[in-house]
Formats: structure tokens, sequence, C-alpha cells
């Protein structure tokens, strides 16, 4: 999977959950959930678990704490499928 | 130092289904789940116990300046009626009130009474809300502290952590808004 392919899936997982259309609209590997989308930090989870689904992946507790910007989900998800 | 947060109950109820699959075991640990499935109520348990986290990760960072998100780490456990949430060596004191509309959970480091001020908002926009926050304890602290709202600057650190900054004191404060509702503390 290309990085654009990765950061459009993303999108698809996030889009449910923000709360900031512009910053949404403008979403880039260095956008934060919380600062920029605005996303409830409760809905962190759904997102989660979502991606869990999506990419048929198990998040570790060290994972879920770096959950913070699309770039560590990349990361995060990137490693999960490599392994 | 203080943290805290609010959970507008019928917000949480719309926004999250805390009985999806693996929800709960994301985010609670073993015995805090065994505590909400006892639980009278266990939607209001949940959130609960997901605020009082909440509360006490704001305190921790206030403490150990950082940003992550591990809230299964924070443990929520309650001796007698006190409850307490302990994250590794840290361990804070929490103070909660719940209403059928709201819960809001208060963390210090010492036990306390709730001290946090509760704000109904007009509306839900959520950059309105955060400005209305700041003014209301804005206007608190020029009260306590006998000085001008112009002296006094809202600022947020890197790590998203707040501060109010006056003459050269830094008072640390908390503040915390979900839907309909909002609460400031310090």
């Amino acid at each position: 999977m290309t990085k654009d392919e990765l950061i459009e899936k993303l999108k698809g997982i996030i889009a449910p959950y923000i709360q900031d259309e512009a910053a949404f609209a403008n979403l880039n590997e260095d956008t934060d959930f919380v600062k920029d989308l605005k996303i409830n930090s409760a809905n962190l989870v759904d997102i989660i678990l979502d991606i869990e689904d999506e990419f048929d992946i198990r998040l570790e507790n060290e994972d879920m704490e770096k959950m913070l910007d699309v770039k560590s989900a990349m990361a995060i998800v990137n490693a999960k499928l490599e392994a | 130092m203080v943290g805290n947060d609010i959970v507008d109950i019928a917000k949480a109820k719309k926004d999250s289904n805390w009985q999806r699959p693996r929800f709960l075991d994301k985010l609670f640990t073993g015995k805090e789940q065994e505590f909400i499935k006892n639980s009278e109520d266990k939607t209001i348990t949940v959130w609960q116990l997901w605020s009082m986290k909440e509360a006490a990760y704001k305190l921790y960072v206030q403490k150990h300046p950082s940003r992550f998100y591990a809230p299964k780490q924070f443990e929520c456990v309650a001796h007698a009626s006190i409850w307490k949430v302990n994250y590794k060596e840290f361990s804070c004191y929490l103070s909660i009130k719940k209403t059928t509309d709201y819960i809001v959970s208060e963390a210090r480091l010492i036990p306390h009474k709730m001290t946090s001020e509760l704000v109904v908002f007009k509306d839900e926009n959520l950059k309105s809300q955060s400005q209305v926050l700041r003014d209301k304890l804005s206007e608190r602290i020029s009260k306590i502290e006998s000085i001008s709202t112009n002296s006094i600057e809202f600022q947020k650190s890197e790590f998203d952590i707040p501060i109010m900054k006056f003459d050269s004191k830094r008072m640390n404060v908390s503040l915390t808004h979900h839907g309909r509702f909002g609460a400031f503390a310090f």
C-alpha cells in the first residue's frame, strides 16, 4: 500500500469522528487528532478499533499511547502490516 | 494543580457505543470491567470511570509535562467511598459529581471537595465554547486576585496543557467541555 493509499484509508476511518471540517479538508501527516481535528478523546478508541478491523491487526497498549496524530497512526499500521 | 473532565451523558450515549466488541477492554482494566458489570447503571459507570481517568491524566501531565493516550493504565480504585486513580508511581484523589445530565470529575494530589464550576453552553460550537470557558475562568481569577482580566493571559503548552499567566505568576488550571456542558477549576 502506498503512503497516499494509507492516508486515504485512514481519512475514511477518521471522518465520522472529526469536529473540525476545515482541518479535516487539509488533513496531512502532521494533523493531530485532538488538537486539529478536535476528536473527542473517548472516540480515539473507536478510531483504534476501526483501524484494527480495517487492517485486521491488533494494537497493544504501547501502540495506543502514540495514537495522537496521522503520522503515528501510519507508522503503527505499517509496522503491524510488516510484522 | 488540578485536572478535571466533564461528560455530557446524552452526547456520550449518542457518540459512543461502549458495548461494541473490545471497547471496554481497550480502556478499562479487568477490575474496572468487573466493577462496571456489577454496577446498577453500566452506561453511567462507564462514563464516570472514563471521566475520572481523563481528569487524572490532565493532572498527571501538569506534573510531568508530556502527551500520550493510555487510559487503560490509569486505574480507578475505590477505598471505602474515596476514589483514587493510579498510574505507575503516580496517584491522585478524585471528587465526582453526577446528575442526570452530566458527570464531572476533579483530580487533585490530595483529598478535596469538588471546586469545578459548571458552565451550560447556549450552542455546541467548540471554538466559542472554549472561548466562553476561558473568559469565565479569567473573570473568576480576576475577582480572586483583584486584577483586571486584561492582565490575565491564557496559554497552552506544546503538550496542550493550559495555564493562566498574570503578573509573574503562573496558575495551573483545567478546562473541560463536552456537548452542552463545560467546567473549569484552578
